[in-house]
Order: structure tokens, then sequence, then C-alpha cells
């Protein structure tokens, strides 16, 4: 049976050690995500929102509980089956775009395809496509460098979606963006969601992003403080 | 299609300056690395040419003669060589590698010149003159080297000889014999002062018995061979000496004769009959060295002769060991080429991983394995091996052409006079190979370390990385 959730966690806790010292990152958080939902996580800086979006990428792993993405139960993969797990489920959107800088555009934007060994012809098409989406068809053989941090984070909006995952991460994707780019990045991002039909997962403190939100989950010290279901 | 190999290639650009120091240290390996291995290998190949042209590739000897003859030559001669090399030429496996057969009689004695009243201790090699001299334009490595120059010898002058140039210093035959680098004693007469004793007797005996008349015929002079017969008697021969050769040791040159094998056999037999004490035989190609000695052991067996078969390395110890030498001295600097490189290309890929944690982060958390991450940082080490040991194998052929067409020349152990220096580079698919894949080897086992850093990084860590 599929359910309706894209991610549950289950009483789920993170921690770290600092020097000697024992960290909570997260106490003990049980919630779910809905599928193609436009969920957001605020909550103010070292509450945990990051930790909270790489526990569900399957980039970190949790303390205790169980994380489940698609119905699959992560913590239980193997380093080799999570990591293709992610290559072809999750997405991700880094606050600093990282974009690798020695890959054109379309290259970078093409790249995931290539760790699920799609047929070349197919690849070139879903790039192609994603690119003139982010409106960038015409920069497609610019390097990062060659571009300005709007376009670079379309870029890494296009790689995030291009492979069709069942989850977008986006750790505070306009943080590092003007507002008026901001803005842009963050209606291009809705529109996308609303195409792809995907689950995006913000975490921000970005005020038109939580505007833009269909769920909200609030953070506060490690711990859930609040879920608002803002729209069907 | 992004290919690891093209990912690698362009990071390797992105760091161009650091990627160029990196290669530079790489080509420099490969550079020393090649031209001293061209020289090692032009000494090791010009080595056994000199030597095989001179002795041979085996040696035929009846058995023990090897460890007990020189005590006793006579005793350990080959009765019926004839046979025995007619044995050889017609075995239908043999015949087809073997180049020359030819026999040789070791003799030994006193060569005084009797005018000056002057003698020494010799060590004598009858040949057969034209064998000899078809031995020495032997080239069986193809090596860019001339004929060595003929022996002297004549097959119709049974009397002619050659002898060293230090020999012939101390019979004071150097003007005589246009010896270069060589001066009359002021006091000739003293000379024979020196030698005391028997040799003296001996020499004076001789020298009456000689006929003064002989040396105004032939302008050349004649040195007189005192020696012992197979039976124990003296003996003694007239050798008129047509050249002094150089012969590469001082004690070597200083004794040694080369002469006609009749003259050698009439010396150590005399009027009995004629045995030799080895038989020499010459391949073709050197590669046909063990099978071609397994045969004859074979046929030596099938036929009950009482003989045995050494190498030309058995016969001639130092080449081993200046091969021994050189080799050690070749891996010596192999190996701290090897070490700078190894350093060098971990340095390198060592800042490549620290300036690349975000992106290791990045590739990490869009799916690419750890393997895929080490692989990626291997391919950068492999390909910078692959261009420095390009470069530097280019860098090397170049240079070694420029030595060989610069007309410099170097003296090797066993010889008096220079000799070209040639390095053995063009052509030498071994050395070049061994280079080239050496270099590459090393350059991607020294990114083995920092590729295994990078895909072992903790995900969150390297994404979290400024």
């Amino acid at each position: 049976m599929t359910s309706h959730y894209a991610v549950r966690l289950r009483d789920v806790g993170k921690t770290y050690l600092l020097g000697n010292v024992t960290v909570q990152g997260l106490k003990g958080v049980s919630l779910g995500i809905g599928r193609q939902r436009f969920t957001v996580v605020v909550g103010p800086s070292g509450s945990g929102k990051t930790t909270l979006l790489n526990l569900i990428g399957g980039i970190d792993a949790p303390s205790q509980g169980v994380v489940e993405v698609c119905g699959q139960e992560i913590g239980a993969l193997s380093d080799n089956r999570l990591s293709d797990f992610r290559a072809r489920h999750v997405g991700f959107i880094f606050q600093n775009f990282s974009l690798i800088p020695v890959l054109s555009a379309f290259e970078n934007v093409e790249y995931p395809l290539l760790l699920t060994n799609t047929p070349k012809r197919e690849r070139r098409d879903r790039t192609m496509a994603l690119l003139e989406a982010v409106g960038l068809a015409d920069q497609r053989h610019h390097r990062p460098n060659q571009m300005s941090g709007g376009q670079r984070q379309r870029v890494a909006i296009a790689r995030a979606l291009v492979k069709g995952p069942d989850v977008v991460l986006a750790d505070e994707p306009t943080a590092n963006l003007d507002s008026r780019t901001g803005r842009q990045i963050i209606d291009l991002m809705r529109d996308m969601q609303a195409k792809s039909r995907t689950t995006f997962i913000f975490s921000t403190h970005d005020r038109q992003v939580i505007d833009h939100a269909d769920d909200i989950l609030t953070i506060q010290d490690g711990e859930l403080v609040g879920a608002d279901r803002r729209a069907a | 299609m992004i290919a690891t190999l093209s990912i690698a290639a362009r990071n390797i650009r992105r760091n161009g300056r650091r990627s160029l120091m990196t290669v530079l240290a790489i080509m420099m390996g490969g550079i020393a690395v090649l031209l001293f291995g061209g020289y090692v290998s032009a000494i090791f190949y010009g080595l056994q040419t000199d030597i095989v042209r001179k002795t041979g590739h085996l040696h035929v000897f009846k058995t023990d003669f090897f460890q007990y003859g020189a005590g006793n030559p006579g005793a350990y001669g080959i009765d019926g060589y004839d046979r025995v090399i007619a044995a050889v030429t017609a075995d239908p496996v043999l015949k087809s590698m073997v180049r020359v057969v030819t026999p040789t009689q070791q003799v030994m004695g006193i060569a005084g010149n009797f005018t000056a009243n002057v003698s020494k201790t010799f060590f004598g090699l009858g040949v057969v003159p034209a064998d000899r001299d078809r031995m020495r334009e032997w080239n069986g490595f193809g090596l860019d080297v001339a004929a060595a120059a003929p022996t002297g010898l004549n097959d119709g002058d049974a009397e002619g000889g050659v002898i060293g140039q230090g020999l012939a210093r101390i019979l004071h035959l150097c003007g005589a014999l246009d010896v270069p680098r060589c001066q009359a004693p002021k006091a000739a007469q003293s000379v024979a002062v020196a030698v005391e004793g028997e040799p003296v007797i001996a020499a004076d005996l001789i020298a009456a018995d000689i006929s003064a008349g002989d040396a105004s015929i032939d302008p050349r002079p004649r040195i007189e061979l005192l020696g012992a017969t197979a039976g124990g008697a003296p003996n003694v021969v007239s050798l008129r000496v047509t050249k002094a050769e150089g012969q590469g040791a001082r004690e070597l040159d200083e004794s040694f004769v080369a002469l006609h094998l009749d003259l050698a056999q009439q010396l150590l037999y005399g009027r009995a009959d004629k045995k030799v004490s080895s038989i020499v035989i010459q391949l073709e190609h050197h590669a046909d060295l063990k099978p071609a000695r397994a045969r004859l052991e074979a046929v030596f067996a099938e036929t009950g002769l009482p003989l045995e078969v050494r190498e030309f390395t058995e016969i001639n110890p130092m080449f081993n060991q200046v091969i021994a030498m050189f080799s050690a001295i070749f891996g010596f600097i192999a190996i701290i080429m090897a070490v700078i490189v190894l350093f060098t290309v971990i340095n390198t890929m060592g800042m490549t991983v620290m300036e690349r944690v975000n992106e290791i982060g990045t590739l990490r958390a869009i799916g690419v394995r750890r393997s895929g991450i080490r692989d990626q940082f291997l391919a950068e080490g492999w390909l910078l091996g692959v261009i420095g040991a390009t470069a530097g194998l280019a860098a090397g052929l170049a240079l070694a052409g420029i030595v060989n067409r610069a007309g410099l020349t170097w003296t090797p152990p066993s010889n008096i006079d220079p000799i070209p220096l040639y390095l053995q580079v063009w052509g030498n698919s071994r050395l070049l190979a061994g280079c080239w894949v050496g270099l590459m080897l090393v350059a991607t086992v020294s990114s083995l370390w920092p590729a295994n850093k990078a895909a072992k990084m903790v995900v969150v860590d390297a994404l979290r990385h400024v």
C-alpha cells in the first residue's frame, strides 16, 4: 500500500559531539510530510532545520528513531544503497548553489542522469527541457563562474529536478540572493513544484518562502513545536 | 557525455600552475630514469656485444677443464676436436643457431725479446684467425656500432701474432710496433736484470738457438715463446708480432699473446697429437643461448663425449659484476625518482582534495558513491602520471638523441681507449614502456591515499566546509 506521506519521521533524535560536549540537534521529532506538498521548515538559527533536512535526505544518520522517505526506511540501507537512493529519489538545492565548477550549466544539470545510467538522448532532452524551464537554455555552455548568483541557483534547481525525484530538499536556497532574485527563485520553484508535482521541503528564514508554503513546520531547540497545514 | 576522465582533465587544467609543476616533477623523474637507463642499457648490450665478439657465447671444454684445466692444459685438451665441431655444425637443431664454431688453445709460458735481453710471463690464446675475424663482426643486438677491428692474424701466416701493448712495452717493442704513448726505457740493458732466476737462464739458452738472420728478412719484430709441452718437456716457438693491441686491464695487457692455433698447438703438444683447450661457439641470436646450450649438452650426452658447456658469463664473471653494479645504481636512482614523484603527486592531490571538500559533499549528496569519488581523484592522479610520463619520454628521447650526436666519449672499465657515449633510449621499447608504466603507476598509487581520504569524508561535514 502506498503511503500518502512522502516523508515520515518517528521519534527521531540526533546528537553531536562538539569537543567533549554532547549537543542535541533534534529531540524525538515525529512528523509526516505529504506527497507533492510545498513544505517549509522554519525556526531560528541553530534550531535544527538543516539537521532535519540532512536526515530526510539521507546524508546524515539519526542517533535514534526511524526516517522513512517514499516508504523506504533509509537508516536500513548500506552506504552504497543509500547513495543510489539519493541518486534516484532525492534532489538537493544548496544555499551556496554547489555547482561543479568545471562543468557547464548543461553538464551540471545532466550529471545526476549519468548516475542513473539514463540513455544519452533522454539525458539531452530532459536536460534541455529543464534548462528551458528555468530560462537558461541560452547559457547552457556557461560555466558557473560565468553566471550570476540567481542563474547559478536556477541551474541548481534544474539539477535537482532533472531526474524527477520524489523529494526536493532546499536548505535556505534564497539566503545568498538579493530579495528580488530571491523572489524570482521562489516563484520559479513554486512553479516547478506545481509542474513536476514533486514534494519540496525548504528550510528558511525568508518570509517570502514562508508565504508560498503549503505546510509550515516550526522547529525550536531541536523540537517540533508547530505544524501548520495551510492549503489542500 | 561527461566522463570521469573528462572531469579529471578539466580539474587538472583548472589548477594549471600546480598541475604543470607536478607534471614537470614527473617529467624530470622520467628523463633521469630514461637517460641513465639508456646509459646502463648501452653498457649492458655494448659489453655483451664486445664479449661475444671476443669470446663467443658458449665454450665447450673437456669435463673438469673449467675447474682444473689451467694446472695441466695438455691433460684436459679435447681430443678429436674436428669431430666435435663437425657434430655441432651438422646437428639439425644447432645448425640454424650457430654462427661460428672454432677451436681455441690456451698456452702459458715466457715471452722473450732476446735481442733486448728482456722476457715476461705470458698468457696466450691460439685461434683460427678467419673464424675470430668473423666473430668480431657480430652485432646481434643491432647496435649502432662498427664491427671490431680484425685480429691482425692471418690464416696463411702461422707464425704471426698479436701482443698486448703492455707486453710490447715490457719487451721493448714500442718503436717497432708503433705503440702509442710508449717510450723505450733510458737504460734498456738494465731491464733484463729485473728478471731473475730460471727465466733469464732459459732466455739465454733460447737466444743462442734462434737464428738471428730471420729478423732481417721480415721487418716485423720476433719474440720467442717458451712453454712446457703436455709431456712436461720445455719447448719454444718463434712468433712474428704483427701488432700490439690494448687489452683493457693492465694485467692482461702486459701478458696477452694472440697467436695462430697451429703455433699454439706446436708449443703445447710439439709433435704429439694436437688437441684444443676449448671449442668456442658464437650464435646468430643471443636469445638462442639457453636452447643452444641445452642442445649441445644433449648431443654430448647422446654421443658419450666427456664435454661440458659453459656460457660467456661464466667465462667472464666481470660481466655479471659490472651489470649488477649498474643495475643497482639504476635501481637506486629509479627508487629516488619514484619517491620524489610519489610525494609530489601526494602533495598535489592532497591539496586538490582539500580545495574541493564542498564539491565532494555535493557529489555525494546527489548520489555519487564513495567509489565514484575515489575513482575521480585516482583518475586525476593517473592522468597527471600519463601526461608527465609521456612528456618525460618525449623529452628523454630528444635529450638522448642530442647526447648521442654530441660526440661525447667515455672509457669503460674494461677498455683502455675511450668509446662514444651512447644512450640506448631510442628503440629500447622495454626501457621506454617500463619507465612510462612505472611513472603512471607511481602517480596513480600516490593518488590512492588522497582519493581514499576524499571518499571517506562525511557528507554533512564536507557540505559544511567553507
